[in-house]
C-alpha cells in the first residue's frame, strides 16, 4: 500500500517464520512507503523477527520480500550496505573508545579507514557525544550507548535507518534527544526510518506512518493522520477562560463533558449539532478559542487494532 | 557541544565490495591486541631466537668464506664434529636445516604463548559484550567474521615465526656472498614458511574454537593451557611407561639369554636392578637400544602432545632427521654412531600420523565454530 511517493520502502509477501512450534511471523504481507515508519506491537508480536527478515539475517520458511528494491533472499549483503541498524540489545565492540567504535562500524560496511574516522567524528558531533568519544565504550551510560549505536548506524549515510526500541532505559532528556535526532534524520535529511517501539508517544513524535503487528500478523497499517479518525459528535473545546456556566449549560443540554488539561472534550447528544456549543458559549458569555472535531488518539488506534475482531 | 549543532552531512564516498571485508575485522583485532603490554613483550622476546639464528647463519657464511673474522670463533665450535667445521660448504644445507629446525621449535613455544595472550578474547569477548548483532547486521558473512579473527592470529604468528625466518634467511645470504646458496637453501625457507602456516592454521583454529565455547576468556585460556600442557604431560607419561616396558623387555631377554649360557655365568639379579656384570650390562644396553630402534618408527605416544604433533610436522618439512643422519656419517659406523644419532634424532613415527591427529582436531574445531556462532536466528 504505497502512498504514491514512488517505490515502496519495503514489501513482504506471505512471509512465514517459525521457530520450532512457535510461529513468529504468519503469512505476513505488506507494502510500506518511504518515510518515517513506526513499527508497533506488543511483546512477541514479531517486530524484531520482521526487522531481521528485512535485513536478511534470518531465512523465512516461506514468502518473499524486497527492501529498497533489493530481494531479501538474494541481496542480503547489499541491503545491509544501504541500511543502518541499531539493535535493541546492549551490544558493543569490546575494548574500543567511542570514536573507534563508530569508525570500525563504518569500516565493516566498507568505508575506507580514513573516511570512516573522519565521518565518525562528524556523526558523533551530530549525536552530541563530545569529549566522551575518547573514553572506552564500556564506561558509557545507557543514554550514551544508545547515541553511540545511532552514530554507528548512520556513519555510512544509509538510505534506511532501523531503530529497534531506541529509547529503552533512557532518562527523559536523553529520550527527547534521541527522538529529535530520529525525527531530524527522517524529516530533514531524506533518510527513511523504521522506528520500532512500545512507546506510542515516541512513535507519534517521529513517524507519519505506522505498522501494527500482533501474533506475527499484520493488524493495521497506514498514515497516522488517517488512522486517527474524527469521532462522531465529539469535539475539543478551549475557552479563553474556563467557565463553569458554560459547562453547566452544556450538561443541561445533555452533553457529556471531560476535562483534559486545557481542553474540554464534549460529546453532544444524538441529533445535536455543533451549533449547540456556540449557543452555550454565547449564553455564558465565554470566548471560544479552539473548537474542532475530536479525533481518536494513537493509543486508541493501537488498542483497537489489538482487539480481536 | 549542543546536540545537532554540527548538523548532518551526507557522505558521498564509495563503499568497498564484500571481498576484503574480513580485513577490517582482522585490522581491528590487531590494533586492540597490540595495546596489550604483554603481547608486545612476547613479540619482542620472540625475536631473540631469530637473532641467534641470524648470527649462526652469518657465522656459517663467514666460515664458508674462511673469513678471518670467524677464526676466533672456530674454537667455540669445538662441540661440533671437526669434519663439519673443516668442510662448511659440504654441510651447509644440513647446518641450515638444523639451525632452522631449532629456531622453529623454539618459536613454536613462543607462538603458543602469543596465541594464549591474544586468542582467548577474540570470540569469547564478542559473546560476552553481545557484539555479534553489531557484526552481522552489517554486510558481513560468518566466514568474513571468522576469517578476520583468524587473520589476527595469523598476523601475530607471522610476526613470531615467518618474518624472523625470512629476515634471518636474508642475513644468511648476505654473509655468505655465494649465489649457489639460494637454490640450495630456498627450500628450507619455503619449508619454514609452510610450517609456520601449518601452525597458524591448526593452532589458530583450535584457539578460535575454544574461544567460541564460552563467554569467559579466562576459561578459554585455561582450556588452551590444558590442551598444551596436559597433552604434553600425558605424552611424557606414556613415553616414560613405554621406556620402562622396553627396559623390562630387555631384562627379560637377558634372563632368557643367560639361561641358555654355560654354567658359571651370572644372570641379571632381577627387575629394577641393572646387571652388574660388565658383559651383561653391555648386552642389556645393546638389547635395549635395539628394542628402542625397532620401536622408533611405530612409537605413537608422542601423538598425545599437540605441540609434539606440530613439531613432528616441522621436523618432516625441515628434514632435520636427514640432516643429523648426514652429519652422523662422519662417525664410524656401529653402535656408537647409533647411540649418538638416537640422542639427536627427533620422533620417527610416520609424519602422517601427526598430520592425521591435527586434521581430526581441525575438523572438530571447524565443527565447533560452525555450531557455536549461529546466525541472528538464535542470537539473544
Amino acid at each position: 500500500m504505497s502512498d504514491g511517493r514512488g517505490e515502496p520502502l519495503f514489501e513482504l509477501a506471505g512471509i512465514t517464520k517459525q521457530y520450532g512450534a512457535l510461529t513468529a511471523l504468519s503469512d505476513l504481507s505488506l507494502s510500506v512507503p518511504s518515510g518515517a515508519i513506526g513499527l508497533l506491537g506488543p511483546n512477541g508480536s514479531g517486530k524484531t523477527t520482521m526487522i531481521r527478515t528485512l535485513l536478511g539475517l534470518i531465512r523465512p520458511n516461506s514468502g518473499s520480500g524486497q527492501v529498497l528494491g533489493l530481494n531479501i533472499a538474494h541481496h542480503a549483503l547489499d541491503i545491509r550496505r544501504q541500511v543502518g541498524f541499531a539493535p535493541e540489545d546492549e551490544c558493543l565492540f569490546p575494548g574500543v573508545t567511542g570514536i573507534e567504535f563508530v569508525a570500525y562500524a563504518g569500516e565493516l560496511v566498507g568505508m575506507p579507514a580514513t573516511d570512516a574516522m573522519q565521518r565518525a567524528h562528524e556523526v558523533l558531533d551530530y549525536t552530541g557525544l563530545g569529549e566522551v568519544r575518547y573514553r572506552k565504550v564500556e564506561s558509557y551510560s545507557a543514554g550514551m550507548k544508545q547515541r553511540l549505536k545511532l552514530a554507528g548506524a548512520i556513519v555510512h549515510d544509509p538510505q534506511l535507518l532501523i531503530l529497534d526500541e531506541p529509547t529503552n532505559g533512557m532518562d527523559p532528556a536523553g529520550r527527547e534527544d534521541i527522538l529529535r535526532l530520529a525525527a531530524d534524520l527522517a524529516h530533514n535529511k531524506g533518510m527513511s526510518l523504521i522506528f520500532s517501539s512500545h512507546l506510542l508517544p515516541d512513535v507519534e513524535a517521529v513517524c507519519h506512518y505506522i505498522v501494527v503487528l500482533g501474533n506475527g500478523r499484520l493488524l493495521l497499517q497506514g498514515p497516522i493522520s488517517e488512522l486517527k479518525q474524527a469521532r462522531a459528535n465529539c469535539y475539543e473545546v478551549r475557552l479563553k477562560q474556563p467557565s463553569e456556566a458554560f459547562n453547566q449549560r452544556l450538561t443541561a443540554a445533555g452533553c457529556a463533558l471531560a476535562v483534559r488539561g486545557e481542553l474540554l472534550a464534549v460529546k453532544l447528544p444524538e441529533g445535536a449539532a455543533m451549533a449547540m456549543v456556540w449557543q452555550a458559549a454565547a449564553e455564558s458569555q465565554s470566548q471560544i478559542r479552539h473548537l474542532r472535531p475530536q479525533r481518536s488518539t494513537l493509543e486508541e488506534v493501537f488498542l483497537n487494532a489489538l482487539e480481536p475482531h | 557541544m549542543p546536540i545537532m549543532d554540527q548538523g548532518y552531512q551526507h557522505w558521498t564516498g564509495r563503499l568497498a565490495g564484500h571481498r576484503w571485508r574480513w580485513l577490517a575485522v582482522a585490522r581491528q583485532g590487531i590494533r586492540v591486541s597490540m595495546r596489550t603490554r604483554y603481547v608486545r613483550y612476547v613479540l619482542f622476546a620472540a625475536w631473540a631466537p631469530a637473532l641467534t639464528l641470524s648470527c649462526l647463519l652469518a657465522m656459517w657464511g663467514l666460515l664458508e668464506r674462511k673469513s678471518s673474522l670467524v677464526s676466533t670463533f672456530v674454537s667455540f665450535m669445538a662441540f661440533m664434529n671437526p669434519g663439519v667445521v673443516a668442510a662448511p660448504l659440504h654441510y651447509r644445507v644440513d647446518v641450515w636445516r638444523l639451525a632452522y629446525g631449532y629456531f622453529m621449535h623454539t618459536e613454536l613455544y613462543f607462538s603458543m604463548v602469543v596465541i594464549l595472550l591474544i586468542g582467548p578474547n577474540l570470540i569469547s569477548q564478542d559473546l560476552r559484550v553481545n557484539a555479534l548483532p553489531l557484526y552481522f547486521s552489517r554486510p558481513l558473512r560468518r566466514s568474513d567474521y571468522f576469517l578476520g579473527k583468524f587473520g589476527v592470529i595469523v598476523f601475530f604468528l607471522a610476526m613470531v615465526m615467518i618474518a624472523p625466518a625470512i629476515v634471518a634467511y636474508i642475513l644468511g645470504l648476505l654473509f655468505s656472498l655465494d649465489i649457489t646458496i639460494v637454490p640450495q637453501t630456498i627450500g628450507i625457507l619455503f619449508a619454514a614458511v609452510v610450517y609456520g602456516a601449518v601452525i597458524a592454521i591448526c593452532a589458530g583454529t583450535l584457539m578460535l574454537a575454544l574461544s567460541a565455547l564460552t563467554r569467559n576468556s579466562r576459561y578459554v585460556a585455561l582450556l588452551w593451557l590444558g590442551v598444551w600442557f596436559i597433552g604434553g604431560i600425558g605424552s611424557g607419561v606414556l613415553e616414560h611407561v613405554h621406556q620402562h616396558q622396553l627396559r623390562f623387555d630387555a631384562r627379560q631377554w637377558m634372563v632368557k639369554h643367560r639361561s641358555r649360557q654355560p654354567q658359571g655365568s651370572q644372570a641379571p639379579n632381577g627387575f629394577g636392578m641393572p646387571p652388574n656384570e660388565q658383559n651383561g650390562w653391555r648386552l642389556y644396553r645393546q638389547r635395549y637400544e635395539a628394542l628402542r630402534e625397532a620401536d622408533a618408527t611405530r612409537d605413537w605416544r608422542s601423538l598425545a602432545s599437540y605441540t609434539g604433533d606440530l613439531a613432528r610436522i616441522g621436523q618432516q618439512l625441515l628434514q632435520t632427521n636427514e640432516a643429523w643422519r648426514s652429519i652422523g656419517k662422519l662417525l664410524p659406523p656401529g653402535p656408537h654412531r647409533q647411540r649418538v644419532l638416537a640422542r639427536y634424532l627427533g620422533p620417527r613415527y610416520p609424519w602422517y600420523w601427526a598430520a592425521g591427529v591435527l586434521a581430526c582436531v581441525l575438523g572438530i574445531c571447524l565443527w565447533i565454530l560452525h555450531r557455536s556462532i549461529r546466525t541472528m536466528d538464535r542470537l539473544k
